[in-house]
Parts: structure tokens; sequence; C-alpha cells
């Protein structure tokens, strides 16, 4: 067996896996029942699939459960026992979503700026070092325009491919 | 045979064009770059870039992704040698050993011969592809429904039960893709399946969404919660030279490495852990005397050449099933079938006579991409060393621009931004708990070909089931799929009862 047993919290977290799983199950299983089952010369009709898909998530779901109820997951690799560092999680989901939200309103490169700026800090603080003051700051606003800015011209530009900017010139 | 010669002639023509050769260079570029770089694969690379597919013609395309695609495995080993962290499994034999070789001062001789090994195998594995792939081809329209169906069965039990660590998690990942898969417009009946009455969900879920939010944003989250105080310490470089005696064991090592890895590739079960195990593991058996007690200790080079030879030669040959049946069996493949399918064009057996063209120019240009590669890769070695030096809170936020762009791009909604930070977060559960991503693709973009094949099979049976068993073909497919299943459980059985 295992020399030493995943700590109790990471069991529950196994758990809530699960559990996951079976609601995902039980959400496509319901989404099934509306689709008709209309199987001309096959046999099978569109919602064949769905009811395998939903009982086999089910049955994996279920294994899962019991498998962190008795234990934990099987042949899982050594966890690092690193605590995750939240606030740096944070910063960075608050760049990506900023970004979703305003990429459309302040156009690509300086919506892609703040979320780099945004993420590069999480990162910074995960790592520990937190440089004070306005350098690491400006640090990485210039570095973020420097990649945004020539992404940006090389899509739109070069490959004609729509992204959203601030004017209507294709390039800002 | 003269046939393939012609047509290979003419592929050369094509891909030999200035404007292809560039992209064939831009991609094998950017592949060892992506290789190189931590936090970021083949897979994420192409899947990023799929918005091109809209604008650029498909030979260029192509040839670009699939410079991508094997550039990658050069630039991975540069990695796993100079960087005292393990990367990503394909790359993780080469380290045990490459990652000795440069602790005592062999760092230039482990590069070589891992650059000269995946030219060597490359090109031999190449050299099948032209020789096989048609051949395949040929034989694989004689199927029908059924037998396509198995196929795609067998590639989605490999992928899901067999290469991960757990059955119940690979499993689930693949019911995840399929699930995925199944949003959209059904194939056969026109009939709208889980879209919630989103219109934009009738054309189904983008590929381009699902791998950049599982590979790159939830590689970035993870790199945030986990890894920041992950300390990452680099080997010294050395001269990138090889003696004699390296030389002398390193020739035999490549030749084992390519014909194990080869066979592995060819058959619907990708992955490159198995042969490059087992080539390590072959090498380490047929090594004697001082050269054995080098393994695990200052470093053995045929470690390095051997795993390194076969996990290019799988690579290489992991193209035959991908475009003579339309079966992907690791990510990038399955992600590469996604750049087909947005042209139109549907990786098959008919695909070597509808669109000739497109196949010949790629196979010529994995012979003039692997040159490129060499010599990117040998005389330029210290130019992409240098990119390890990139700090990782600029490489990871830098990587979101690119993510941004190939999920914006794609079909301009902003809508999908938010959708790619959700499927980031489930990457970043499932990478948690140790969950496969490849089945999650590969069920994705798979699925919707399989049901249509099922549904189709059905039909000819006339609404049975036994028309699986009654032809020869599929049914040996089934005996092979019980067996993969079966078998392996049986095998640790008895290890355990005599133990």
């Amino acid at each position: 067996m295992r020399p030493h047993p995943p700590p109790s919290s990471s069991l529950h977290l196994q758990t809530a896996v699960g559990l996951g799983v079976l609601f995902l199950a039980l959400g496509l299983g319901l989404g099934a029942l509306t689709i008709p089952s209309d199987a001309g010369y096959a046999g099978v009709g569109p919602n064949f699939l769905p009811w395998v898909v939903t009982i086999a998530l089910l049955l994996c779901g279920l294994t899962m459960v019991y498998h962190a109820r008795q234990g934990g997951f099987r042949h899982m690799e050594e966890a690092s026992g690193v605590q995750p560092y939240w606030p740096g999680f944070v910063w960075m989901s608050a760049g990506l979503l900023a970004n979703a939200a305003l990429i459309t309103t302040i156009g690509f490169i300086f919506s892609c700026t703040l979320c780099f700026v945004m993420a590069a800090r999480g990162l910074r603080m995960a790592e520990g070092r937190t440089p004070a003051g306005l350098k690491s700051w400006v640090t990485d606003l210039i570095t973020g325009l420097l990649i945004a800015a020539p992404v940006y011209w090389m899509f739109t530009q070069f490959l004609a491919i729509n992204l959203p900017g601030l004017t209507q010139s294709g390039w800002l | 045979m003269m046939d393939i010669w012609t047509q290979l002639l003419q592929g050369f023509a094509t891909a030999g064009t200035p404007v292809n050769l560039l992209w064939a260079f831009v991609g094998c570029a950017l592949g060892t770059a992506v290789g190189v770089l931590p936090g970021i694969g083949p897979a994420t690379a192409v899947a990023m870039l799929l918005p091109i597919t809209a604008k650029v013609e498909a030979t260029a395309s192509m040839i670009f992704f699939a410079g991508i695609y094997y550039g990658a495995m050069y630039g991975g080993s540069t990695t796993s040698i100079l960087l005292n962290t393990p990367g990503e499994t394909a790359s993780m034999v080469t380290a045990m050993e490459g990652n000795k070789m440069a602790k005592s001062g062999r760092a230039g001789a482990a590069l070589a011969t891992s650059a000269i090994g995946s030219f060597v195998a490359g090109t031999i594995a190449t050299v099948l592809v032209t020789l096989f792939a048609p051949v395949v081809a040929e034989f694989a329209v004689k199927l029908g429904p059924p037998e396509y169906f198995m196929l795609m069965l067998l590639a989605f039990t490999t992928v899901s039960a067999v290469l991960g660590q757990s059955t119940v998690r690979g499993l689930t990942a693949l019911f995840v893709g399929l699930a995925a898969g199944l949003v959209g417009m059904d194939q056969i009946t026109g009939q709208a399946r889980y879209t919630g009455g989103v219109p934009e969900l009738l054309d189904g879920v983008e590929i381009v969404l699902v791998a950049v939010g599982l590979f790159a944003v939830a590689e970035a989250l993870h790199a945030v919660l986990f890894e920041g105080k992950v300390d990452e310490s680099e080997n010294r470089m050395s001269r990138v030279t090889m003696t004699r005696s390296d030389w002398r064991r390193s020739i035999p090592a490549w030749l084992r490495g390519t014909a194990i890895g080869a066979p592995f590739g060819c058959i619907p079960a990708g992955g490159t852990e198995i042969p490059t195990f087992l080539s390590y593991a072959t090498e380490k058996k047929l090594a004697k005397g001082s050269h054995k007690d080098e393994f695990g200790k200052q470093g053995a080079i045929e470690g390095v050449a051997g795993p390194e030879a076969a996990n290019n030669a799988t690579v290489t040959a992991a193209l035959i099933p991908l475009l003579t049946l339309g079966i992907p069996t690791s990510n990038t493949t399955a992600i590469l079938l996604g750049a087909f399918q947005n042209y139109g064009i549907q990786p098959g057996p008919q695909l070597f006579t509808s669109s000739s063209t497109l196949v010949w120019a790629l196979i010529a240009s994995l012979y003039i991409g692997n040159v490129m590669l060499l010599v990117l890769n040998l005389p330029l070695i210290g130019l992409w060393v240098k990119l390890l030096k990139v700090p990782k809170p600029q490489l990871y936020a830098g990587i979101l621009i690119f993510a941004t762009v190939g999920a914006y791009g794609m079909r301009q909604s902003a809508f999908d931004l938010f959708l790619l930070y959700a499927i980031g977060v489930l990457g970043l559960v499932m990478r948690r708990f140790n969950f496969p991503t490849a089945p999650v693709l590969v069920g994705m973009i798979l699925g919707p070909l399989a049901e249509a094949q099922l549904r189709n099979a059905m039909s000819i049976g006339e609404g049975s089931a036994m028309v699986f068993l009654q032809r020869p073909m599929s049914l040996t497919l089934i005996i092979i799929v019980a067996a993969i299943l079966v078998l392996p459980r049986l095998l640790k059985k008895r290890t355990s009862a005599l133990a």
C-alpha cells in the first residue's frame, strides 16, 4: 500500500472532482432526454451517443468518488506538497477576465497589455520577489506593449485576421 | 514504385517554392522555440495559430504546422538536457541520461547526439511514410464503416485506457471530450444537441478554444499557483561536438531507436512514452563494461541517442495513421486533423487521390524540414539556449497574449475569451488530479466522425450490431481492442501472484 496516505483535505478535493463528473453526467442525461430517438435504418439515433457518454461518465464519477472515499485516487503522481498560492491566481484570473471584458472596447493591444501586466504581477508575487515601486510595473507595461503590438500588426496586417482595435486604422 | 517516385518529386517541386520553403523554415524555427521554452508545446502552438487557416493556403499552412510539429521534438531535447526540471513525458527519458551527461560536462555531446539522432530517425521514418502511406491508403479504401468505427474505437482505447496512469481518469477525460464533441448539429440528421438555443454553438465547440484553454491557460494558472518557488538550475554548456567513440556508440543506438519507434507511430496507439522507455531499456541492457556503468552515473550517450531517435521516429511515423486513416493518436496530431478539417479536407484514404499535391508536398517538406532542423539545432544551438533565460513571469504572461489571439481570432467573439478562462480552470483541475489531456482532444475531434461511422455501419447491418462481428476485419479489430483492455490486467495479476 502507499507509504504516506494523502492528507484528508486532498481526499475531500478528490471527492469533489468525482462529484463534479457525476453532475456533468446528470446534466448530459437531462439534455439527452430532449434529443429525439428517430433512428431510421441505423437502429441508433442522434440520442444514442449522448446516452452512452452519460452512462460512462456516471460510472467514472461513481468510481472516482468510491476511490476518493477509499484512500484516494489510484496511481497518483507524488503530490509535490506545495501549497497553492492564491493571490497570484487571483491576479492572473483578473487579468484574463479583464481582457475578455475589455477587448472589444479598448482594443487588442491595450487589453492584452493589461492582461500581461496583471498576469506577470501574479507570477512575480508567486516567486516571492515582488520588487517594490514603479520600476517593475513600468517594465511589465513596456514588455507587454512590445509583445502585444507586433502580434497585433502581424495578424491584422499580414494574415488578415480580424482582431479588435481601439480605432479602425488597423494599427492601434 | 515509379509512381511514388514521380509524385514525391512533384511534392518537392511544390514544397521547394520560395514561399513554401519560407513557411517550412518559419515553422521549424518556431517549433524549435516552443520545444525549448518550458510551458508551451507543439500542440499549443499549432492550436494558437489555427486561425491562420482562414487566410493562408492549405499546402503552405500544413507545411508550416508540420514544421512546428517535429521542430518541437528537436527543441524539447535541448531543454531536457540543459534544464534540471523534468519537462513533458516525451523528453523525460532523454532527461534521465542527458542531464547526467550535462552535469559531468558533456552537454555538448548529448545535444549533438540528440540532434543528429533526431535527424537520422526523422529521415528514415519519412522514407517509411513515403513508401507505406500510399500502400496503407490503397488498402484503407477497401475498409467500410464498421472497420473504420472499430479502428477509431481502437484509437480511443489506447489513448485513454492504456497510456495514462489510471484507466478511470483516462476514460473520464475521453468521455468529457466526446461530450464536448456532441455539442452542435448532429452530422446525419441535422438535429441540434446540447446547444441550449445558443446559435453559435450549432457549429460546435471550437478546437482552438479547448486546446489553448487546456494547455496554455491551464499551464499558466498552474505555474502561478504551484510553481512559484520551484528552483530551476541550468547545466553548463560545452562545445557541441562528438568524439569518434561517441559516434561509434551513437550510430547503432540511433538505428535501434528508429526501429523501435517507427512501428509504434504506425499503429493507432499514439504516445511516445512506450517506445522511448523501451529504447532506453534496450540500450541499458545491450551496453557492456564501462559503458554500462555510465548509465545513471556520468550519463551514457546511448541512453540519449536511442530514446531521442525513437521519439522522432514515432512522431514522424504517426503521420501514417493520420494521413491515411484520418486517425489522430496524440494532442498535436488531433489538432493537425482539426487544421485539415478547417480546409474542408477529411484525411483518409481518399486524401492521396483527392489532395495528392498537398500530401506529397507535405511529405517532401518533412525531408526538407529535417535538414533545416539539423542546421538550426547544431551550429545555431547557442541561440536557442538563450531562450531558457526568459524569466517565467514574462514567459507565461506572454503566452496568454498568444492564447488570446488564437481564441479570439477564430470566431471574433469576446464570449469565447470567458469560455477560454473556464476551460483553463478545468485544465488546471485536470492537471492537478493527473487526468491526461490527449483523450479529451482526440475524443472531441474523432468523436463526431466515429459516431457517423457507427450509424452508417449499423445502417449497413439494417439496425443490427451483428454487422461488427460478421466482417472478418472488424471482428479482428474487436478482438485486438478486447486484448488491449484485458491482457495488461491479466499480466499484472499474474506477476503480483508470482511475486
